[in-house]
């Protein structure tokens, strides 16, 4: 009766119809009509699925007498004594339900109500409240409050030893299926360590157990197992499978996402502690607002944007297409919560009232307006303590900074001082064309024309720029407007391999378009001519800037009425003139500014590192004799060096500390930064108040939804007390709340059918993430809720359910296969053996550098990288396979991405990490023999087992075949299998026989 | 009773020559006997009758297919209408004018321009007069075998989402593709050879890599294998490690067969166990099938110039285009050739932003011959009346230059091109049509849920029945949508 929920239903609403419509088939006069008993189920069975509801079918809604009357748009479906109404004439004609005509009696029924006048009884009728075939309704049983069963008769029986071993034992009993015997200890040890850690058993552990396999050592085995870091790791990527954990984002551009790992390891950690699954709930929805607000809390909230994420689509211009980018965005945001937690796709009522269970298109926008100040990103993860520690370190290191950056400036001031004495006798090239304006810089004097920003400062006669503290100059207005123009710049790099920084650039007031000779933005080392967009942009034919940092370059740009742009550097064409798409721009007087260091407002990496010696901006395109002439007049012949040249040894000493003093200072910096300061999990904005859409579409926006909880659980109210104005952090404050409820029922029930799943291969319900019509029903629906209240009881801690589980009888059985019973059970849903399994991916990775000796056990951190990558806007990624102990941590670690597919584990169904994931697939093809058969990380495996094992039997053979076996599949070689080795090992090396080893089906599956 | 738990919807619902994948090596059988002789039989079959689906493969489709297998194209970027296949005298005249009345601008970077007339001019081509701009001048001389639909419009005008739902019907990461749909839904012809082939640009990946061939959620075996075309191994993990001879390769596999053997007869119901043993096989055939299938030695001279194998400026592309014949001849399923790698500069795919001419002369010199060669050699060899070919790109162009002043055009999803060539489709038909200056469509709108419903339609598949339980929803390459489009069918 494992259906017994559902079909109570089926026949409490066959009770309501069916007496009804015997009486109708069998007698002659109508029976007496009973609107709640009898109509009230068949419209809503029959009709209200179309006709309720915001956005109801033709416009009729049925759901009380009012609404009936007013009708829709062919007009009033019922009218007060009059039979043959229009509902009558659709459903008569069989017009109605479309494709499913009411079956005769029903007819009658309904004809019955009619001509009683139509009375109504309790309306509006709710079309969600009853299950029916095709629906779940709020009476669903993976809705209802969990139930304590009291256990069978079969709990007495030896073989129990819990109520999980009852309740299988109950319904193996009720199918004419009895258990099967205990399993070989050697298989139970390695069944028991690649379920909870991961990795397979050491032969020492393996003998230990044997010489002791008493249930006394069996629950030792399971304590140390569950206290092993490794548990965690084993664990958690379940769980990062379920949450579409990925390390890059995807679509276009699929960047990596260098600093997404602390989830990872956050995930893993929780496993570890056996953090409460309530608090863990709670912390990923909520962490960041949770008092106190710890690191570990902010990390948690990764899992609503851990997938994958539209870079392009949320920069575009078109705002439609930017608002459908980010419907689809939470879209992703609100079934991973859903799917995850309450086992239920939330996601399926974006559009319409969801098809199958009972969610309200209203409740998916009220949970959109809990989670719509989310957004994807990265955000510093120190708690608010740590945050002010930081600040004042930084306070610090900036100030220090300065200081010894205004003696390396007194220095170079007097070293440009002399240097100019001594050129006196320099050859005066004439002047250049006079320009609109040119900026020249005077020390102690704020620039003429303009101002400084950041922590610009004027050194030398030079503008000084540092891109960490965002530096620049603006320009006042421009006094007439430009059409052809060029622009001129004098400019030092510190640093040949920044980019993104402008030496000099003309944007305008109000769209913030711009022109700008930008250094390193798109290719490393060169120049383009930037704009706003990329309009008037190409990517140029020419070398990359090989002058030594700190010398002066002559950079000009040339944009002539032609609509051609062209670029030169030291008077000479950098490379030839173009003509981009877009048009010349106007820059009208008044309207547009000049930056110097800068590329434009709101680039934040458009910031350049290095001087600016004078810029000029000339009202005419100047040809290649007048660039190469303002070239020559510039005369900034003077390099950092000959500068430093004119010093004295002690000035120099001096200048060369205060440099290394900087040096110091900034790498500080950067490590303090490094150390976990940033994660992508993501930033938070409080949002415009959330309302409906129609049928989903950014173009047909109704009603103001409040946040709220789901209101199908009725057990929890879902009202959270919040107005559609309520703060961000208020709002999934509160839903957190709501979740983590000890009276809601499905968070629990879904997890502890994921553990069970995790442990058996299927779960209870055999679809995970998903408790509603579509999903499975429970097998075992009593030790179901026995299992989720035991947790809630417990305080939500797993790590009991884990040992209740792996101590039970039923987890203890043989796998062998049985003709008779897979006769009745062929996919063991019912338990009368151990189901049989694949090893995943990883496991099948971790494994074969456990018994080759090679497993990096480090714990955490930044992922290592078994890629190289490429870039061509977009992130391309080329898997590698090195010899290298970083690249020997467990796969777990591996840096996850998404279109860098890795040849092993992708032949052993690694999902794509943007998909959830909640039970993994388990193919058997050509292309997995391949991998196994070929790959180089196999193949050296197998080299390092055969060394392995025959250093651990001194060099002797048959010890070392003994030893082999040992490691990779936890028994000793049978005699004729040892003699098989031999010969093959002695042909063909001892790494043949290993190679084959890492290869068999023993090694590859659990039994 | 092993059904009894499950969802409905998650029993096998695909058509019928599926099994559960996950033992679609041992399927039918029991014994490891049997496995060897079906293993022969299906050689014989396959062997004696090249890129032929067995007789009675098809028999329990939804519909008689029309087609045995498809090669897709898809040309990354956005392939203009304006310049290639609709032809619009109107916008002649109105060059230069102002969109204003038409349409409000759907680009990607929001620069409104004026209307520009197609850069190339257009001739009638074939019996069927159809209209070809003298960019294609292969892809015309094939006109007459060409079904053109003018009137496809797509859900965003960003390309990745754009191509994601050309591939696999939806905007986002994750959900299998065409062809992995296919691979699920008819299996394979020939075991030696994945179901589903892809064929990345020679000049680079589409952006998003592997994402654009995923299977998504459906078993992993269905996704498609990129094949490099460069001239090393075209799969990972294809050739024996160096030093290891292939005597004594094959002694190891002997020795791990009497392995896996003993195993499996120690478990005899569990069919994985023999299922394994199978793939070993599979696997050794593969590492002879697949070099066989994309070496071009047997090729004869005429052929290689058809396709103009020695031609540079096709960079590479020709070579594609032969490599899927061969496969579609050795009985792949789908093939998918990506025309153009992904986004940046310089340009090397249709994304011509900057200059339409520029950058659709270049990208049509890598296209147009080689897939009007593939067209022409799979009509030779009377291929064409069962192979689907498809050619598609994510997006239109917009009438309208980006910027005033401009020579390109930005994106545009209202309004596109693609054709179908061969099995089941009318040869020289034009389907639906544009507004005067190819900004909407004005008749018979082509979605692409439509597209794909049609495709599968010639496969002999209602898009409807093809589904697979995911989270909850039954999930379908055409979700809830997908029409046929009646018109086209021959």
């Amino acid at each position: 009766m494992s259906l017994r929920p559902f079909t109570l239903i089926l026949i409490a609403i066959g009770a309501a119809i069916a007496p009804a419509l015997g009486t109708a088939a069998e007698a002659p006069q109508l029976p007496a009509v009973d609107f709640d008993r009898q109509i009230a189920p068949l419209l809503v069975s029959r009709c209200l699925e179309c006709h309720s509801g915001l956005d109801p079918d033709g416009g009729l809604s049925l759901i009380d007498a009012a609404a009936a009357a007013k009708g829709g748009e062919s007009g009033p479906a019922l009218e007060p004594g009059k039979t043959e109404s229009l509902l009558w004439q659709r459903v008569e004609g069989d017009e109605m339900p479309p494709e499913h005509p009411l079956p005769p009696a029903e007819k009658a029924l309904l004809r019955a109500w009619l001509e009683a006048g139509s009375p109504w009884g309790q309306t509006p009728l709710d079309p969600l409240a009853f299950s029916t075939e095709k629906r779940a309704g709020r009476d669903w049983w993976s809705l209802q409050p969990l139930r304590e069963t009291p256990l069978p008769d079969t709990a007495l029986d030896p073989w129990a030893r819990g109520p999980i071993d009852a309740w299988v034992l109950e319904r193996l009993g009720a199918s004419g299926l009895a258990p099967s015997r205990p399993a070989d200890p050697k298989i139970l040890i390695r069944r028991l360590f690649i379920d909870l850690i991961g990795l397979p058993p050491s032969p020492e552990q393996v003998d230990a157990f044997m010489a002791d396999p008493s249930d006394v050592a069996w629950a030792g085995l399971v304590d140390e197992l569950l206290a092993s870091p490794h548990y965690g790791e084993r664990w958690g990527r379940h769980w990062l499978d379920i949450v579409r954990y990925t390390e890059s984002e995807g679509f276009e551009y699929d960047h990596p996402r260098d600093r997404a790992w602390h989830y990872r390891d956050y995930v893993i950690r929780s496993f570890n502690n056996d953090k409460p699954y309530d608090r863990f709930m709670q912390e990923q929805l909520a962490g960041d607002v949770l008092e106190p607000v710890t690191s570990d809390g902010i990390i948690a909230t990764s899992m609503l944007v851990c997938g994958a994420w539209d870079r392009a689509g949320n920069a575009q211009a078109n705002a439609t297409q930017r608002a459908n980018t980010r419907e689809e965005e939470m879209e992703d945001m609100i079934s991973v919560v859903g799917q995850t937690f309450l086992g239920l796709t939330l996601n399926c009522a974006r559009c319409h009232r969801h098809k199958f269970d009972p969610v309200p298109q209203e409740d998916y926008f009220r949970i959109k307006a809990v989670f719509d100040g989310v957004k994807h990103g990265e955000r510093p993860i120190t708690s608010p303590v740590e945050i002010a520690v930081r600040e004042r370190e930084a306070a610090a290191r900036t100030e220090a900074i300065a200081a010894e950056r205004t003696t390396i400036a007194d220095l170079e001031r007097e070293g440009a001082r002399r240097a100019a004495q001594r050129s006196h006798n320099r050859v005066a090239f004439p002047p250049g064309p006079a320009p609109l304006i040119r900026w020249t810089f005077r020390d102690g004097a704020q620039p003429a024309g303009g101002k400084l920003h950041g922590g610009a400062e004027i050194v030398a006669g030079r503008l000084r720029l540092h891109k960490e503290t965002q530096s620049s100059f603006e320009s006042d207005p421009i006094p007439e407007s430009i059409r052809e123009k060029t622009l001129e710049a004098w400019v030092v790099l510190s640093d040949l391999d920044q980019g993104g920084g402008a030496a000099i650039s003309i944007e305008t007031s109000a769209d913030r378009d711009f022109d700008a000779l930008v250094f390193g933005e798109r290719q490393p080392r060169k120049w383009i001519a930037g704009s706003g967009g990329f309009v008037r942009t190409h990517d140029l034919e020419a070398p990359p800037e090989t002058s030594p940092a700190g010398q002066p370059i002559h950079m000009a740009a040339v944009y002539r009425a032609d609509n051609s742009i062209t670029l030169y550097r030291n008077g000479e064409r950098y490379a030839p003139p173009y003509v981009p798409a877009a048009g010349l721009r106007t820059f009208e007087k008044g309207g547009a500014t000049v930056l110097l260091g800068l590329r434009h407002h709101g680039a934040g990496n458009g910031f350049l590192d290095g001087e600016i010696l004078q810029a000029a901006l000339h009202a005419t395109a100047l040809d290649d004799a007048q660039v190469a002439a303002t070239f020559r007049a510039g005369g900034f012949a003077f390099s950092k060096g000959e500068i430093l040249a004119c010093l004295d040894d002690a000035q120099r000493a001096s200048h060369a500390g205060a440099t290394a003093r900087i040096d110091g200072l900034k790498k500080e910096a950067e490590a303090s930064a490094a150390t976990a300061e940033l994660s992508y999990v993501g930033v938070r904005v409080e949002p415009p108040p959330t309302a409906l859409l129609h049928r989903g579409s950014v173009t047909s926006p109704g009603a103001i939804m409040t946040p709220a909880g789901l209101s199908s659980i009725t057990a929890v109210n879902a009202d959270l007390g919040l107005t559609p104005e309520a703060p961000e952090a208020e709002r999934r404050k509160r839903f957190a709340a709501w979740i983590a409820d000890p009276a809601n029922p499905l968070p629990a029930r879904v997890i502890a059918n994921r553990i069970w799943q995790y442990h058996f291969g299927r779960g209870l319900v055999a679809t995970p993430s998903d408790f509603g019509l579509n999903g499975g029903r429970p097998s075992h629906p009593e030790l179901l809720d026995s299992l989720a209240g035991e947790l809630v009881r417990g305080g939500w801690r797993l790590k009991p359910l884990h040992r209740a589980i792996l101590l039970s009888s039923t987890y203890r059985q043989a796998s062998t296969h049985d003709e008779t019973a897979a006769a009745i059970d062929a996919d063991t849903i019912l338990l009368w053996r151990y189901p049989p399994r694949r090893l995943e991916a990883e496991v099948v990775r971790d494994a074969m550098l456990a018994v080759s000796g090679e497993l990096n056990p480090a714990v955490g951190g930044p992922s290592f990288r078994p890629f190289t990558t490429t870039s061509f806007n977009a992130t391309f990624y080329h898997p590698v396979d090195r010899d290298d102990p970083q690249y020997n941590r467990r796969t777990v670690y591996r840096m996850n991405v998404n279109s860098g597919k890795e040849p092993l584990l992708d032949a052993f169904d690694c999902p794509s990490p943007s998909v959830k994931t909640p039970t993994r697939g388990e193919t058997i093809t050509p292309l997995q023999a391949l991998a196994l058969m070929n790959n180089s990380f196999v193949q050296r495996q197998a080299d390092r087992l055969a060394g392995r094992a025959l250093e651990a039997a001194g060099g002797e053979l048959t010890v070392a075949i003994d030893r082999a076996y040992e490691l990779a599949l936890g028994r000793r070689a049978t005699a004729e299998e040892r003699h098989r080795a031999v010969t093959a090992a002695q042909a063909r090396g001892l790494a043949s026989v290993c190679w084959a080893l890492l290869n068999s089906s023993e090694f590859l599956y659990v039994q | 009773m092993s059904n009894e738990f499950l969802p409905a919807a998650a029993q096998p619902v695909a058509p019928a020559p599926l099994v559960p994948r996950r033992h679609f090596l041992s399927s039918s059988s029991g014994s490891l006997a049997s496995i060897a002789l079906s293993w022969l039989l299906a050689r014989e079959s396959s062997a004696t009758t090249p890129g032929r689906v067995p007789a009675g493969a098809g028999s329990g489709l939804h519909f008689p297919a029309k087609a045995k297998r498809v090669v897709q194209i898809f040309c990354s970027g956005g392939v203009s209408h304006l310049e290639t296949f609709d032809h619009k005298p109107e916008l002649e005249r109105l060059d230069g004018k102002s969109l204003e009345g038409m349409g409000e601008n759907l680009g990607f970077f929001g620069q409104p321009g004026m209307l520009m007339k197609s850069v190339y001019p257009f001739a009638k081509h074939g019996e069927s007069g159809s209209w070809v701009s003298s960019l294609l001048p292969h892809l015309a001389s094939c006109a007459d075998d060409l079904c053109f639909i003018h009137s496809m419009v797509a859900k965003s005008n960003n390309h990745t989402p754009a191509t994601f739902q050309m591939n696999s019907g939806f905007t986002l990461n994750g959900f299998p593709c065409m062809g992995a749909w296919l691979s699920y839904g008819l299996g394979t012809v020939n075991e030696d050879l994945p179901a589903f082939v892809v064929l990345p640009d020679p000049r680079g990946q589409p952006a998003g890599g592997s994402i654009n061939w995923t299977s998504g959620f459906l078993p992993a075996n269905h996704q498609g294998v990129a094949f490099r075309t460069d001239g090393v191994d075209p799969i990972a993990d294809l050739r024996t490690p160096a030093g290891l001879s292939p005597a004594d390769r094959v002694a190891d596999l002997r020795l791990l067969e009497t392995m896996n053997s003993d195993f499996a007869r120690l478990h005899p119901g569990d069919t994985d166990f023999a299922a394994r043993l199978r793939s070993y096989e599979l696997a050794a055939r593969m590492q002879v099938s697949i070099p066989e299938a994309t070496s071009f030695d047997d090729e004869p001279a005429a052929v290689r110039e058809l396709y103009g194998i020695d031609d540079p400026t096709n960079k590479g592309f020709s070579r594609n285009c032969l490599m899927a014949r061969r496969l579609l001849e050795r009985g792949v399923r789908f093939v998918q050739l990506f025309n153009g790698g992904s986004f940046g500069s310089p340009r090397i795919n249709w994304d011509g932003h900057e200059n339409m001419q520029e950058n659709h002369d270049t990208q049509a010199a890598t296209m147009d011959r080689p897939v009007a060669a593939l067209i022409k050699d799979l009509k030779d060899r009377g291929m064409l009346d069962d192979t689907l070919v498809v050619w598609s790109t994510e997006f239109g162009r917009s009438p309208v230059t980006q910027g005033i002043g401009a020579t390109g055009r930005d994106h545009h999803p209202k309004a596109f091109t693609c054709f179908l060539a061969g099995a089941g489709v009318k040869g020289g038909h034009h389907h639906g049509a544009t507004d005067d200056v190819g900004y909407g469509v004005v008749e018979d709108e082509v979605t692409i849920p439509d597209f794909h419903a049609t495709i599968l339609h010639l496969l002999g598949i209602d898009h409807e029945k093809l589904t697979y339980y995911h989270n909850g929803v039954n999930r379908r390459l055409t979700d809830v949508h997908g029409r046929l489009i009646r018109g086209i069918l021959s």
